[in-house]
């Protein structure tokens, strides 16, 4: 791999060998590549025409949409290093993300809205782009992002290389330090090109995707496509799966990448027999275990499709194994065998490696791995040991080297795309008057694979209004951290050093709740 | 208790937490307004059809029948006449 290179140079690349093709499709409009490279000049022109510096931090709050990917890339383009939000965050987490990443230049849709709270609890504002609908006069730090298309300044400075910092991902809410993933470009493209080659995509492919580009899944799903000349259409959710099938069939989509709930809710609803999907060679799956019963319900369900069984994590820039889907079957369970320049290796807690079939903690290794967490040498220094990630999940390799996943050994709650630290529900619960104490931790869930369930004791002589703590999370905290149970205990399980027992709160029995 | 009582009640328990009736007008969209995301609306459906005994086929799973209290109401009394 070129040492030079990066994912801006992979977009260009396809933006020369085929200028008219369809780069992104979006409510019915198509871009082409040509066209989405002249806006992502635009948006380079402009940043650095104002002052971007290389490593500069640039802030993205934004849906997924046109005007991300050219934002995007054009932050990157520029020399930025860009800082994806969740947008559908609350302010107090934008506001705590920026503030950590000193973002000075923050795109924003205009119809977020957060927006309004968030630019006021920022001191110093970061030069600040809206994006949708604008009737605002543009000023130095409140501009137009329809109005930076049309000025298409062109970049003066010269591009970054593989070596130069692209990225922070923040894995984490407000509670704590937040946890900001930093990645090169050499990170990013060393995946992106792994992953374009096991997956084999070319300029003929076209995936419907509604995976936030926000999150590291979806984020390489957006670099893939774009890499490999191919074409990405945006969907806004799944909320009703059989219009998206329908989308399937309808633009011939050749891929399509979900977590393990997104083919729970497809398969549920949706007899995918009676769609014309022959156009769909492979579909893809990450973002947290698929059970080997949805696995092989999938299977039946898309005989002619590839069916890829995928593990990776933020700090890897996406990916870490992949499961060839012809070992699919044979191998059912396992996340399957390192990708391209990865090692994989399961060990003990002193650091020794396991023997085959053994549990211990996965560990990985390779041109993908994070180069730390932002401002934060402690927790960089726990996570990353001599080049190696320790993942924090545990499993084990079989005989033929392929990894099994037996748990997480952190607290981290995975439901559907998202990631969930129950420190940062805990937080907003124990605001509720009458509450003494709060646990919150993730159960099984059919769909989502883990809910959020909090365990809550009360105060003496409180009555608890179950119904209005739920109220409360919901209005500070994003609706996928909303608790979907909730139960009164009398007290919480702990260690003598007082520290929570969640493993034991996880195996108190079904969720349940009174709301 | 009315079709439009019964829906909007469960629609504000259960998503918005709360009796408050003013907080959702019966023609707001339902996802639009951020109350309910692709399994909220799953629930919806499996609370329509155990409810009001009907089935909900693939077909029928489209905004035009679910995106409001409106709509939800006028689909539900559509198909208990055709049950009828």
């Amino acid at each position: 791999m070129d040492s030079s290179s990066t994912i801006v140079d992979n977009l260009r690349r396809s933006v020369e060998r085929n200028p008219e093709g369809c780069a992104v499709s979006q409510s019915g409009f198509d871009l082409s590549y040509s066209k989405l490279w002249a806006q992502v000049m635009a948006v380079a022109g402009h940043l650095q025409g104002r002052g971007l510096a290389c490593g500069d931090r640039v802030a993205l709050v934004l849906k997924n949409s046109t005007a991300y990917i050219a934002a995007y890339y054009g932050a990157l383009a520029a020399g930025g290093i860009v800082v994806a939000l969740n947008a559908s965050a609350k302010s107090p987490d934008l506001a705590q993300w920026i503030r950590h990443s000193g973002a000075t230049w923050l795109f924003i849709d205009r119809d977020n809205d957060q927006s309004k709270t968030l630019l006021d609890c920022l001191d110093p504002r970061p030069c600040t782009v809206w994006v949708g609908a604008s009737a605002a006069t543009p000023t130095d730090c409140l501009q137009d992002f329809d109005a930076i298309l049309a000025a298409a300044e062109m970049p003066t400075r010269s591009a970054p290389v593989g070596h130069d910092l692209a990225s922070i991902l923040y894995t984490s809410g407000t509670t704590g330090r937040p946890k900001g993933v930093l990645l090169r470009h050499a990170n990013l493209l060393s995946n992106t090109n792994a992953i374009v080659d096991y997956l084999g995509l070319g300029r003929d492919d076209s995936s419907v995707t509604v995976l936030p580009f926000y999150y590291s899944y979806g984020n390489s799903v957006l670099n893939t496509h774009l890499s490999a000349g191919a074409r990405i259409s945006l969907a806004d959710n799944l909320v009703y799966p059989q219009l998206l099938v329908q989308r399937l069939v309808d633009e011939r989509s050749t891929g399509f990448a979900g977590v393990s709930s997104t083919y729970s809710l497809l398969l549920s609803r949706v007899r995918l027999a009676d769609y014309d999907l022959s156009s769909l060679r492979y579909v893809t799956q990450a973002g947290g275990s698929m059970s080997p019963t949805l696995t092989q319900s999938l299977v039946a369900a898309l005989p002619q499709c590839a069916i890829f069984v995928m593990y990776g994590q933020t700090e890897a820039s996406a990916r870490l194994c992949y499961l060839p889907p012809d070992r699919l079957l044979e191998k059912m369970g396992s996340v399957g065998v390192a990708v391209q320049d990865v090692r994989i290796e399961v060990r003990h807690d002193d650091g020794r490696k396991t023997n085959a079939d053994e549990i211990g903690e996965v560990w990985a290794r390779g041109p993908n791995v994070m180069v730390g967490y932002w401002r934060d040498p402690v927790a960089t220094a726990a996570t990353l040991q001599d080049d190696w990630l320790k993942t924090g999940d545990s499993g084990y390799q079989d005989q033929d080297g392929f990894l099994y996943l037996v748990g997480r050994r952190s607290d981290i709650i995975k439901a559907g795309a998202h990631r969930i630290h129950p420190a940062d529900v805990e937080r907003v619960i124990a605001e509720v008057p009458g509450v003494e104490e709060v646990a919150v931790v993730g159960v099984d869930d059919e769909v989502l694979g883990q809910a959020v369930k909090a365990f809550v004791v009360a105060t003496p002589g409180v009555s608890l209004d179950l119904m209005g703590i739920r109220a409360h999370a919901r209005s500070q905290l994003s609706s996928y951290k909303v608790p979907k149970y909730l139960e009164l205990v009398a007290s919480l399980p702990k260690t003598s050093s007082g520290k929570v027992r969640r493993g034991e709160l996880i195996n108190m029995g079904a969720p349940k709740h009174e709301a | 208790m009315s079709i439009r009582k019964s829906i909007k009640s469960f629609i504000l328990r259960n998503y918005l937490f709360t009796d408050d009736d003013s907080a959702l007008s019966d023609t707001e969209s339902l996802v639009h307004a951020g109350i309910v995301d692709s399994t909220g609306i799953l629930e919806l459906i499996v609370h329509v059809e155990e409810a009001w005994g009907i089935q909900v086929l693939a077909e029928e799973m489209v905004p035009d029948n679910f995106d409001s209290v409106d709509r939800v109401v006028d689909f539900i009394s559509r198909k208990q006449q055709i049950l009828v």
